[in-house]
C-alpha cells in the first residue's frame, strides 16, 4: 500500500508536468490553429533557463525562479515573431514541418550552450519527505501537484473572469469577428504564445528536479504531451490536465505493476486507439472543424 | 520528351553513380551507399507524402520493419539474403496495409501524430524485444549479398548493385506516377472531394500509396542491413522519419528526381559542413525552416519556377 | 422511364431541417432545373444526390440500383457526374491531365487512348490550345469549363451542374449553353442543373423543381412554375432580402 501511494504521488506529479506541457501546446493550438511539434523542446528550454539561472548563476531560488520564467516569456514572444508570424498563412503541413525544424535548432542550440552531459537542477525543497500512511513522498512531487493545481484555477480564471482571457478566447473561436469588435488580434495571439512558452517554463523548472536536466529530454515529454492531448481531446483544457494525469499515471504504475520495459508502450498504445475509435478523445472538439 | 524522363534519370543514376564509384574514396563511397539507400526510401516516402499528400512521421519504422525482417530471417533462421528481401518487402507491405485501414481515416496533424506514436512504439518494440531483436545490442552478422561467385562486400561493389536498384526504383516510380494512379494519388492530395467526383475510390489509392511507400521502405531497409550487415533499433527511430521527410522537402517534393537529390544532399552535408561541429543540427533545422518558407517547392521546384517564369514571358509577348 | 429518382428525401442539420421529403426523378436525356431561393437545400440535394451527405431519410435509386449509401467513386461509375459550385480542379495537375482523371473511369483505357480521350473533349469545349497549361495559369470562366470537361470524361448519364454560370460573363454564360445544347444532342445525356440565372433555366430546362426553406414546392414546366403563386412569393421574398443586403 505504501509502495503504491508512493508510486500514486510520483505518477501524479509527472502527469502535472505533463498537463502543463499539455496545456501550453493546447493553448497555442486553440488560438492559432498552429500544432506546435516543438512543444517539449519549449519544456527542456524552461529547465535549462533554471539551470541557467539557478545552477549557473546562482540567483536564490525565487529570484532564479522569476528570471527564467521572464526568459521564457521573452522566449514565446521570439517565437510569435520570428517563427508563427512567416508560417501563419502556410498550409498544415508546412506549420508542421517547420515546428519540427524550429524544435531541431532549439535542441541543438541548448546542446551548444550546455553540451551533451547532464546536469542536475536541484529542487528548493531538495531532501524534505513527507510521510503519508507510511509512504515516503518527496516534498518537491506534493509541491508539483499542488503548484499545477494552483496554475490550473489561473488559467481557469483568466480565461473566464478576466477581460484580457476572454478576448483570448474571442480570438481563437473566430479571430475575424474578433478583429471586427476591436479587439486587438495579434497582441492576444503573441499572449497565447507568450503564456503557453511560460507554463512549459514552468513544467520544465518542475521537471528538472525529478530527472536530470539533459538536452535530449524534450522530444520524450512531447511525445507525452501529445499522447495526453489526444487522450483528453484535441484542443480542450479539460482534456490536457485528464490526459497529462492519465498519462503520468500509467507510466509510473505500468513501470511498476506491469513491465518497466514496455512502460511507454502504454500511452502510445492507448493515444492510437484514442486515434482510430474516439479522435475527438475525452472532452475534444470535433475533427471535421480542422485537419 | 517527358516520355523517356524515367529512362533518363535511370540512365543518369548509373552512369553518375557509376562514374563517382571509380574516382571516390572508399569514405565517401560509403556515404554514395548511404545516400542510394535513402534515395530509395525516399522515393517511397514520396508517393505517400508528395503525391498522396499523407502527412506521415514515421516513414523509419516501416525501413525499419524491413531491415529487422532480413535481419530475423537470415541469422536466425538462416535463410538466403536473397529470399529474405523479397519478403521483407511482402511483410511490410502487408503491415502497412493493416494498418492503413484504420490509420488512414486520419488527416492533417491527427495522422501525423498517429504516425509519429507508430515509430516511437515500433523502436520500444525492438529495443525491449530481446529474444526476437537483441535490444540495444541490436542484431549482427548478417551475410553479405552475393551472386554466384562476386560478393558485393566492399563499398565499390555494393554501391554498384545500389545504383542499379535505385536505378530500377526511380524509373518504376516516375512511370506510375505518370500513369493514372499517379494522377489520382495527386488528385487526392489537392482535393478529396473533387477526387471523388471523378470517379477515384479515396480510401484505396491512400493505401495503395502508403503500401508503396512501405515497399521502397522495407528494400531501402534490407538493403541498409545487408550494407552495415548490423541493425540496430536507433538507425530506425523517429529522428529518421524527420530526415526522410527533410530529404525530400529540401529535393522537392512530389519530384523523384528531388527524393534522390535531397537524399543525397542531406548525407553528405554533414560532411561538407563538418567545420560547423556541433551546430549543424541546428544549420539543418534552420535550413530545412528556410527552404519551407522561401522555397516551398525544393531544389528541383527551382527548375520549375525557371521555366514558368520563361512561360509566363511567352504568354505576354502572345496576348 | 427514370434513371435518377430520389424518393422522400429528408436531411437535418441539428435542428435544421435542411431538406424534408423531397421527390425527384430523372428520365434519361431529360433537362431538368433545380432552382430556389439561396439556403433552400439546393446543395444539400446535389450531395445527397452524390453521396457527399448522407440523407437523415428517404432513398436514392439510380438506373433501378439502390444508392443511397453508395460511396460517391461508386455512384460516379455507375453514371452520375457533377461539377462544383465554384469550380474545383486538381491544382498539380495540368488541364490535360486533370480530364484524364476523369476519363480514367474505364480502367480498360490505355493511357495513350486516355489522352486521346481527354484531348478530344477538350477539343469539342474549345479548349484544345490549354491542354498542356497549369491550372493556375486559367481564367475563372476556363477553370469552370475544364471541370465540365472532367465530369464529361467520366462519361456520366445523369449530369449534375452546380450553379455551372456564376462568375461567367454574359459571353461565357451563352457559350457554355451553346455548348451544353450541342452536348445533348450528340450523347444521351440527362443535366440536372442548379443556376440563379433565370434566363439559363428558362430556355435549357424542359421541367423545373422548385425548393423553398428544404421543401418542394412546385414542379413543372418553364411556364407552369413561372405562374405559380408559390413560386412568385419564394422569389419575392429573396427579392425583398436582396434589396436590403
Amino acid at each position: 500500500m505504501a509502495d503504491f501511494i508512493q508510486l500514486f504521488v510520483n505518477g501524479l506529479a509527472l502527469g502535472s508536468v505533463y498537463a502543463l506541457a499539455a496545456i501550453g501546446f493546447v493553448i497555442v493550438y486553440s488560438a492559432t490553429g498552429v500544432v506546435n511539434f516543438a512543444a517539449g523542446q519549449f519544456v527542456m528550454f524552461g529547465t535549462f533557463a533554471g539551470v541557467a539561472m539557478l545552477a549557473n548563476a546562482g540567483l536564490p531560488w525565487p529570484v532564479g525562479y522569476a528570471a527564467a520564467l521572464l526568459a521564457m516569456a521573452a522566449f514565446g514572444a521570439l517565437f510569435f515573431a520570428i517563427v508563427y508570424l512567416p508560417l501563419r498563412t502556410s498550409p498544415v503541413v508546412t506549420v508542421i514541418i517547420g515546428t519540427v525544424a524550429v524544435g531541431i535548432v532549439m535542441q541543438n542550440a541548448a546542446l551548444l550552450g550546455f553540451g551533451s552531459w547532464p546536469f542536475r537542477l536541484a529542487s528548493p525543497l531538495e531532501g524534505v519527505t513527507i510521510d503519508i500512511a507510511g509512504a515516503a513522498i518527496t516534498a518537491h512531487a506534493a509541491m508539483v501537484v499542488v503548484v499545477t493545481g494552483l496554475l490550473v484555477g489561473l488559467i481557469w480564471l483568466l480565461f473566464y473572469r478576466t477581460a484580457l482571457g476572454i478576448g483570448m478566447r474571442a480570438v481563437a473561436q473566430d479571430a475575424e469577428a474578433a478583429r471586427l469588435m476591436g479587439l486587438n488580434v495579434n497582441l492576444l495571439l503573441a499572449l497565447s504564445w507568450i503564456l503557453a512558452a511560460v507554463l512549459a517554463g514552468i513544467a520544465g523548472l518542475l521537471l528538472g528536479p525529478m530527472w536530470f536536466a539533459d538536452v535530449n529530454m524534450g522530444d520524450p515529454i512531447a511525445l507525452k504531451a501529445f499522447a495526453a492531448t489526444i487522450i483528453g481531446g484535441f484542443g480542450s483544457l479539460p482534456g490536457a490536465i485528464a490526459g497529462g494525469l492519465f498519462v503520468g499515471l500509467t507510466e509510473l504504475l505500468g513501470a511498476s505493476y506491469l513491465s518497466s520495459a514496455y512502460k511507454d508502450l502504454i500511452a502510445f498504445v492507448v493515444m492510437i486507439l484514442f486515434l482510430l475509435v474516439r479522435p475527438q478523445g475525452v472532452f475534444g472538439e470535433r475533427i471535421q472543424d480542422r485537419g | 520528351m517527358r516520355r523517356y524522363d524515367s529512362l533518363i534519370i535511370a540512365a543518369a543514376i548509373v552512369v553518375l553513380g557509376g562514374l563517382l564509384s571509380l574516382v571516390l574514396a572508399d569514405y565517401r563511397l560509403r556515404l554514395l551507399n548511404v545516400s542510394v539507400i535513402s534515395a530509395i526510401a525516399v522515393i517511397g516516402f514520396n508517393f505517400a507524402f508528395g503525391l498522396a499528400g499523407l502527412i506521415s512521421l514515421g516513414h523509419a519504422a516501416f525501413v525499419g520493419l524491413g531491415a529487422y525482417t532480413l535481419a530475423i530471417l537470415t541469422t536466425a533462421l538462416g535463410w538466403s539474403p536473397w529470399l529474405a528481401i523479397p519478403v521483407a518487402i511482402l511483410v511490410t507491405t502487408v503491415f502497412a496495409g493493416m494498418i492503413g485501414y484504420p490509420l488512414l481515416r486520419l488527416r492533417g496533424h491527427y495522422l501525423a501524430l498517429a504516425t509519429l506514436g507508430l515509430n516511437v512504439s515500433f523502436t520500444i518494440v525492438v529495443t525491449n524485444w530481446i529474444t526476437l531483436t537483441g535490444g540495444t545490442n541490436g542484431i549482427s552478422g548478417i551475410p553479405e549479398l552475393r551472386l554466384g561467385g562476386f560478393a558485393f562486400n566492399d563499398e565499390r561493389r555494393f554501391l554498384w548493385l545500389g545504383l542499379v536498384l535505385l536505378a530500377l526504383c526511380a524509373a518504376f516510380a516516375i512511370t506510375l506516377q505518370r500513369s493514372r494512379h499517379g494522377r489520382a494519388m495527386m488528385a487526392v492530395r489537392d482535393d478529396e472531394t473533387a477526387a471523388r467526383m471523378t470517379g477515384i475510390d479515396v480510401t484505396r489509392v491512400k493505401i495503395t500509396a502508403l503500401c508503396l511507400s512501405a515497399a521502397f521502405a522495407a528494400l531501402s531497409g534490407t538493403l541498409f542491413a545487408a550494407h552495415v550487415r548490423f541493425v540496430a533499433p536507433e538507425d530506425f527511430n523517429y529522428a529518421h522519419s524527420i530526415i526522410y521527410l527533410a530529404m525530400l522537402i529540401v529535393g522537392g517534393e512530389g519530384a523523384v528526381a528531388g527524393a534522390v537529390i535531397g537524399a543525397a544532399l542531406l548525407t553528405f552535408l554533414p560532411e561538407w559542413l563538418r567545420f560547423l561541429g556541433d551546430a549543424y543540427l541546428a544549420f539543418f533545422g534552420l535550413m530545412l525552416l528556410a527552404i519551407l518558407v522561401f522555397l516551398p517547392t525544393g531544389l528541383v521546384g527551382l527548375t520549375g519556377r525557371l521555366r514558368r517564369l520563361g512561360w509566363g514571358a511567352k504568354v505576354e509577348r502572345t496576348p | 422511364m427514370t434513371l435518377l429518382q430520389a424518393t422522400a428525401i429528408s436531411k437535418r442539420f441539428g435542428g435544421l431541417m435542411a431538406l424534408s421529403e423531397v421527390d425527384f426523378t430523372v428520365a434519361p436525356g431529360e433537362f431538368v432545373a433545380v432552382i430556389g431561393p439561396n439556403g433552400a437545400g439546393k446543395s444539400t440535394f446535389l450531395n445527397v444526390l452524390t453521396g457527399l451527405t448522407l440523407p437523415s431519410a428517404g432513398n436514392v435509386q439510380f438506373d433501378g440500383r439502390d444508392i443511397t449509401r453508395a460511396p460517391t467513386h461508386g455512384r460516379i461509375r455507375a453514371g452520375l457526374g457533377r461539377t462544383f459550385q465554384h469550380g474545383r480542379l486538381f491544382s498539380r495537375l495540368s488541364v490535360l491531365e486533370n480530364v484524364m482523371t476523369g476519363a480514367a473511369i474505364r480502367t480498360d483505357r490505355s493511357e495513350s487512348q486516355l489522352r486521346e480521350a481527354s484531348l478530344g473533349m477538350l477539343d469539342r469545349m474549345g479548349l484544345a490550345d490549354e491542354a498542356k497549361r497549369p491550372i493556375d495559369s486559367l481564367s475563372y470562366g476556363q477553370r469552370r469549363m475544364v471541370e465540365l470537361c472532367r465530369a464529361l470524361a467520366c462519361g456520366p448519364r445523369v449530369l449534375l451542374l452546380d450553379e455551372p454560370a456564376a462568375g461567367l460573363n454574359s459571353g461565357e454564360v451563352e457559350l457554355l449553353m451553346a455548348r451544353l445544347i450541342a452536348l445533348r444532342a450528340e450523347h444521351e445525356l440527362a443535366v440536372v442543373l442548379i443556376e440563379h440565372n433565370m434566363g439559363m433555366v428558362m430556355r435549357l430546362a424542359e421541367r423545373i423543381l422548385v425548393l423553398n426553406f428544404g421543401c418542394r414546392i412546385a414542379e413543372g414546366t418553364p411556364a407552369k412554375v413561372q405562374s405559380d403563386p408559390a413560386v412568385l412569393s419564394a422569389y419575392l421574398g429573396e427579392g425583398y432580402n436582396n434589396a436590403r443586403d
